[in-house]
């Protein structure tokens, strides 16, 4: 595990927004998160995807923000996926018993496939 | 007794807690420090350091009179106490003023015999405190006898222009002090208050275990003006010199790769690196090899002196065959259990009844039996259990003893401190990193404990009400299991009051917080809450099965 400073950046692939949040995933970075996908939403974005390639640790504080995201892009009538996921935070949502409420893909390509067979 | 420390040259590694406690008196009376309670383990070096002390404020010459006493040896009927107490206080001061270390333990020497001392030591003023004590005893006002005589020494500092540094060993025996039988004069040790107060005569007060000596200095009363002072094991390297200086002076060698296992095993304590020294000269071997001192260690865990002592102090207070075997067992589970049970798991899979067991868990906590860093108490416990519950042969258990000798050579210990500021917890999260890679740990498992540590880091930032915003963090990685320790000031918090709500409730929530401990119990195999001092300590364990480190 080596960490970098936080940072989020996004691109749009059509109508759906993918996002990276890279570094350690903490309550201050937790908030840039929640902020940036807000961002797309605001915009008549509905589909998200967060890609974790980049992110090195995920703490509780930074759950309960995906948590939040998730929250947020639901009310609006939209979706949420995550992807590239490393073995350990994929087992972190299962320890805490998560996984029922996220959409998970091994990588982007079958999020955006799965997200465009969901709007037909 | 005071004067029969151990010579200077001999005593290893407390420099500074021995210049500090000299100079108590000055500083005490300059209002820059307070009584002193000076805490550690068993066996870590506090009746030495008081013996220390005695004998350099004995010879320095500033005006300032040592009086040491120890509550062990004490009779503990008050009556009987009080005389004691105020004879052996007399006894000293007069040592002192007339430098005759042998007046100090002449146990010969009764009140009445003393009086002409006194006079020949020009300590006429001294007579008026002794009639004063003795109208007490005529009249059978037994608790003026006893505040006389623990006043004694504040009393003479007015009086005798000379300060007393007042050191009371094994206190937590004071507590045992009563009447006609046990426990029929609670808070005897509450009287001592009037005499910490006075500036003249600092207090350095000490005993065994920490648990209920801290206890007793729950009281208020007691509490304010007083220091801790913690004392620490010793490290390594000096337990390695003063284990080989003991060696030496009986003509056995021992090098340092041979005796690093026991090294690791003790812990830093003195008192079994000393059992250990007597042990090896018994085997008549001019060279010791480690399988030497695994022979030594059988024979002190199972009947030697380190068998003796831990003995004695389970039979301070466990007085039936069948509260021993709870405690046995209780101990047993609690040292090879993976996960925290509560009192009804423990009940229902021990088959012990719920008062039974309580009753042994009061003196596991009472006594800080039930949380040790020790495995030669460890050892102990196991060789006893193996004998008492498994009813196994001495051959067996020696076998099996022997077989876990050694273990500890491979272990490692860190430290560190990080201040509670943003991010602070990857730099512990790192260290962890490279411990776990240092014995080879899988990678995955090490993402989990890494995750469970920056978890219970962040829950003592927030928990943390306190100025001091620092984390102190431990380390002992061994092949079997990685321990960390996360200390911290402030708030403490107990494991029960971190009730797990339900997924459901959680995510309903506004925050939707709350995840850290379920994280760090799912990760870990034990996971234990304690207040130790003013700090809120959680430990986290892993254990590491073999598939989970790397060849
Ligand atoms: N710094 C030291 N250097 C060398 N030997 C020491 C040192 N400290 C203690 N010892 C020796 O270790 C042994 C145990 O020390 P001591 O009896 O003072 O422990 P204690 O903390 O008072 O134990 P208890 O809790 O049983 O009262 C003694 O034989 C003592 O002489
Ligand atoms: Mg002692």
């Amino acid at each position: 595990m080596t960490t970098s400073p936080f940072q989020v950046t996004s691109r749009l692939v059509k109508d759906v927004a993918i996002v990276y949040p890279r570094g350690y995933l903490n309550n201050l970075s937790g908030e840039y998160l929640v902020n940036e996908c807000g961002r797309h939403a605001q915009a008549g974005l509905k589909k998200i995807v967060v890609n974790f390639h980049e992110t090195d640790l995920i703490n509780s504080i930074g759950i309960s923000f995906l948590l939040n995201v998730m929250e947020d892009l639901q009310t609006a009538g939209g979706t949420l996926c995550f992807t590239e996921m490393k073995k350990v935070h994929l087992d972190t949502f299962e320890m805490l018993g998560l996984t029922k409420y996220f959409l998970f893909f091994p990588d982007e390509e079958a999020a955006l496939t799965a997200l465009d067979a969901r709007k037909r | 007794m005071p004067l029969t420390g151990l010579p200077a040259k001999d005593y290893l590694n407390r420099e500074d807690d021995l210049s500090y406690l000299r100079r108590l008196a000055d500083m005490r009376q300059d209002s820059l420090a307070a009584n002193v309670l000076l805490l550690g383990t068993r066996g870590i070096g506090k009746t030495e350091l008081l013996k220390q002390v005695f004998r350099e404020v004995f010879w320095e010459g500033r005006e300032v009179v040592p009086f040491y006493y120890s509550f062990k040896t004490a009779a503990l009927k008050s009556s009987t106490f009080a005389r004691d107490y105020f004879t052996r206080f007399l006894k000293q001061y007069a040592a002192y003023v007339k430098k005759e270390p042998l007046l100090v333990d002449d146990a010969g020497m009764s009140l009445t015999r003393l009086m002409p001392v006194l006079s020949s030591a020009g300590l006429d003023w001294m007579l008026d405190i002794v009639d004063a004590f003795q109208e007490h005893a005529v009249s059978g006002d037994l608790y003026g006898q006893i505040l006389a005589a623990i006043s004694a020494p504040a009393a003479a500092a007015k009086r005798g222009g000379r300060r007393i540094l007042v050191m009371l060993d094994d206190f937590t025996a004071s507590e045992d002090l009563h009447e006609a039988r046990r426990g029929d004069a609670p808070g005897l040790a509450s009287l001592f208050e009037e005499s910490m107060k006075n500036s003249l005569c600092p207090h350095i007060i000490t005993g065994s275990p920490t648990a209920r000596l801290e206890g007793i200095f729950s009281d208020p009363s007691l509490r304010k003006d007083t220091e801790r002072m913690q004392l620490l094991p010793l490290p390594e390297d000096t337990s390695f010199s003063f284990f080989d200086s003991l060696l030496r002076k009986m003509h056995i060698t021992c090098d340092m790769r041979e005796a690093i296992g026991l090294i690791r095993t003790v812990r830093g304590n003195p008192l079994y690196l000393k059992n250990m020294a007597k042990a090896a000269w018994k085997t008549k071997k001019k060279e010791l090899r480690e399988k030497d001192l695994a022979e030594c260690y059988c024979h002190e865990i199972l009947d030697g002196e380190i068998s003796f002592y831990w003995s004695s102090v389970l039979s301070e207070r466990i007085r039936t065959k069948n509260l021993l075997r709870t405690l046995l067992r209780l101990l047993m589970r609690q040292m090879t259990k993976e996960g925290a049970d509560d009192e009804a798991r423990l009940s229902q899979v021990l088959g012990i009844r719920d008062a039974e067991l309580g009753q042994a868990m009061e003196i596991l906590d009472g006594n800080g039996l039930g949380r040790h860093d020790d495995p030669v108490f460890e050892d102990f416990v196991r060789a006893l259990y193996m004998r008492e519950i498994e009813g196994r042969s001495a051959g067996e258990i020696r076998e099996r003893i022997g077989e876990r000798f050694g273990t500890q050579r491979d272990s490692s210990r860190f430290e560190m401190v990080i201040p509670m500021t943003d991010q602070a917890e990857l730099v512990a999260a790192r260290a962890v990193e490279q411990i776990g890679k240092n014995i080879n740990l899988e990678p995955d498992l090490l993402n989990y404990i890494q995750l469970a540590l920056v978890e219970t880091c962040i829950n003592a930032i927030e928990h943390s009400g306190s100025y001091e915003k620092k984390i102190y963090l431990n380390f002992l990685s061994t092949p079997e299991q990685i321990e960390i320790t996360i200390e911290s000031p402030g708030r403490s918090f107990s494991l029960d009051s971190l009730r797990e709500s339900p997924v459901e409730e959680k995510l309903a929530s506004g925050r939707k917080r709350g995840w850290g401990f379920t994280l760090i119990r799912k990760i870990m195999d034990d996971v234990r809450v304690e207040r130790v001092n003013d700090r809120t300590r959680v430990t986290l364990v892993k254990k590491i099965r073999n598939k989970e480190a790397l060849k």
